[in-house]
């Protein structure tokens, strides 16, 4: 079937233009999107608000339809056959499910939507209570249920069908860390038996601590998108030297070092190239302090998303 | 044969699911439990003063009226059932966004319309039994005979709620709120039931040959071929005045279950074709 390196999700200039009122006002919510999502990963899928993440997941499941643009799943176009929803599974942003229903009841409705019945059904809406942790409630009416608890059953009706394809719209929102922890071991477990996630957030460390590679899209144009090393490259260094004296700060400030911290006798400093370091120790040396160690400072995906999207800005301002 | 079996099930579980959560609406329980109450209170509480004030002799005249109030209740009440329900499931999941998680599942849109019209047909039937099996119930203790004809009248009442419903249905699935879909099966009910004197309006048109004279004659006219006629469904004249175990007379059964059906299909295509490409 598809050769690993072949991209299982993939969207060719995918453009999405809402109408909205009578006034025949458009909203463009996606512009020309080239996404690439490669099976066995976490794809993490950023942007500020309103910049296109649920549009995007949208069109994938076929809840809203193209303005222009194509899109191939497990080398398909044709998404809406019932082989490709099979293989996806799909948390939608927020927790909206029948509230009249029991927890275990919600999973049976989609998991026979699914095709799922009698037994297989029953051993599999056991698993993924289990899975997500939520046996103790299965009985209880989703009316009932806390935020977290709701999030938690809405990944277990994702997951009903085992899917190859896992889509999920802000999983975390409103979890408490504990919860987040949680759901995030599951997500890393997941691709670790070889699922596919694409994982929209607005949660970036968490994204960094889970995700393959991530997108950064900003009013609807993807502006990068790459694996986290390739992303997060940085020549940044941190020099970590003992002994600092007072006063010890002021002078090396004079003389051109950047220190980034100080603790007790300890002092930091960052340097951008090799020649920044070498004279950093120097500097250090002369200055009466004694070199710890050197650590590579990696950029964080923060720093990463807050310089994309300022370089955005600019742009189009200018 | 089982891929066929396939396209159904999913749709059959859209639609127990459908009638379930119809089930939990208060409006729609609140109509039911008060016409239950109607034709309760009509039967058995007159029966009760009669044989209080008059000994047990039921009169021609009271039993009419009993019959009238109940065939009218079934259909005043049914009908608002009706249309409550068929103006408002499709709507309502779009607006509490389960359709979501619904459509993304290996089900298409026309097997979820079609399961969501189905639990629809399903609250409307079971609704209809809960009614007519209590008048039915009512009119033989009353008068020892096995009501038939009730049975007949309440078999031609689904028809005529089918054409309302699939109509309203439709209007539903073009609907972001359940109220305009409703005012509409209001609407084609009204003129629906009216159909007799439209044809009456356009006959008599034209007369002045003034401009807004032929306009309503002609949208008279219109309507009175679109709409389809709801007065051909009712026994209520027959089950008023004769014997409650009579065969039907002056209907053509066949004929009416088919054009309801013919109405109902109408309905449900034209409720696809408008949720086909609907951005949810
Ligand atoms: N149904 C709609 N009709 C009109 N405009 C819409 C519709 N849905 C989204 N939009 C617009 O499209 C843009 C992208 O919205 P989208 O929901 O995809 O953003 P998002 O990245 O998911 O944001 P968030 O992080 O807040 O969830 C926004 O400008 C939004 O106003
Ligand atoms: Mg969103």
């Amino acid at each position: 079937m598809n050769n690993s390196h072949d991209p299982i999700i993939k969207t060719e200039n995918l453009t999405k233009v809402y109408d909205t009122g009578f006034r025949g006002e458009q909203v463009s919510a996606l512009k020309n999107l080239n996404l690439e999502v490669f099976p066995s990963e976490i794809f993490g899928y950023l942007g500020p608000n309103g910049s296109g993440k649920t549009t995007t997941i949208k069109l994938l499941l076929g809840l809203i339809f193209p303005t222009s643009g194509s899109i191939q799943i497990m080398g398909t176009t044709d998404i809406y056959s019932a082989y490709i929803k099979k293989n996806i599974g799909y948390l939608p942003e927020g927790s909206y499910y029948p509230d009249f229903l029991k927890g275990e009841e919600i999973l049976r409705f989609y998991g026979q939507l699914y095709g799922l019945t009698g037994k297989k059904l029953h051993k599999r809406i056991d698993e993924v209570l289990e899975l997500v942790g939520m046996k103790h409630a299965r009985k209880r009416m989703l009316k009932g249920y806390s935020k977290g608890m709701r999030q938690r059953i809405g990944l277990a009706q994702a997951l009903i069908s085992d899917p190859q394809i896992l889509i999920l719209d802000e999983p975390t929102t409103g979890l408490d860390p504990i919860a987040r922890k949680e759901i995030r071991d599951i997500l890393s477990r997941l691709r670790d038996e070889g699922k596919t996630l694409l994982i929209s957030s607005h949660e970036l460390l968490e994204v960094e601590m889970i995700s393959n590679r991530v997108g950064i899209l900003y009013e609807g144009i993807l502006r990068v998108s790459g694996t986290l090393d390739e992303l997060l490259t940085s020549k940044d260094r941190i020099i970590e030297f003992s002994n600092a004296k007072n006063g010890v700060v002021q002078e090396i400030k004079e003389k051109g070092g950047e220190v980034v911290d100080q603790i007790k006798d300890r002092v930091y400093l960052k340097v951008k190239s090799d020649e920044e370091l070498y004279n950093a120790i120097e500097l250090g040396k002369s200055v009466g302090l004694q070199l710890i160690k050197i650590t590579p400072r990696r950029e964080t995906l923060e720093e990463l998303f807050i310089s994309v999207i300022d370089l955005a800005k600019k742009e189009r301002s200018s | 044969m089982k891929s066929l079996l396939d396209t159904v099930k999913g749709p059959w579980y859209i639609a127990v699911y459908t009638w379930r959560e119809g089930l939990r609406r208060k409006t729609l329980v609140g109509f039911l439990i008060l016409s239950l109450l109607v034709i309760f209170g009509a039967t058995f509480m007159t029966s009760f003063i009669n044989q209080a004030t008059v000994g047990d002799v039921t009169t021609d005249m009271d039993l009419k009226l009993i019959k009238d109030i109940c065939v009218t209740t079934i259909s005043i009440f049914g009908i608002l059932i009706t249309i409550f329900i068929s103006a408002s499931v499709v709507p309502t999941e779009i607006e509490n966004r389960v359709i979501y998680t619904v459509l993304s599942k290996p089900v298409r849109r026309f097997q979820y319309l079609f399961g969501k019209f189905l639990g629809i047909q399903l609250i409307i039937i079971m609704n209809l039994c809960l009614m007519g099996g209590l008048f039915f119930i009512a009119l033989y203790i009353k008068q020892q005979i096995l009501p038939t004809l009730l049975l007949w009248s309440v078999f031609l009442t689904y028809f005529e709620f089918l054409i309302v419903s699939a109509l309203t249905f439709a209007v539903a699935c073009a609907s972001s709120s359940s109220v305009l879909p409703t005012i509409a099966g209001l609407f084609i009910y009204i003129t629906g039931s009216l159909t007799e004197y439209l044809k009456d309006v356009y006959n008599r048109s034209g007369q002045t040959g003034e401009w807004l004279d032929s306009l309503i004659g002609y949208i008279a006219y219109i309507l009175w071929n679109v709409l389809p006629n709801l007065q051909r469904f009712s026994l209520k004249t027959q089950i008023i005045n004769s014997q409650p175990n009579d065969p039907p007379t002056d209907v053509l059964i066949p004929q009416l279950v088919i054009y309801g059906l013919i109405y109902a299909v109408c309905g449900y295509i034209l409720a696809y074709w408008i949720f086909r490409k609907r951005e949810v």
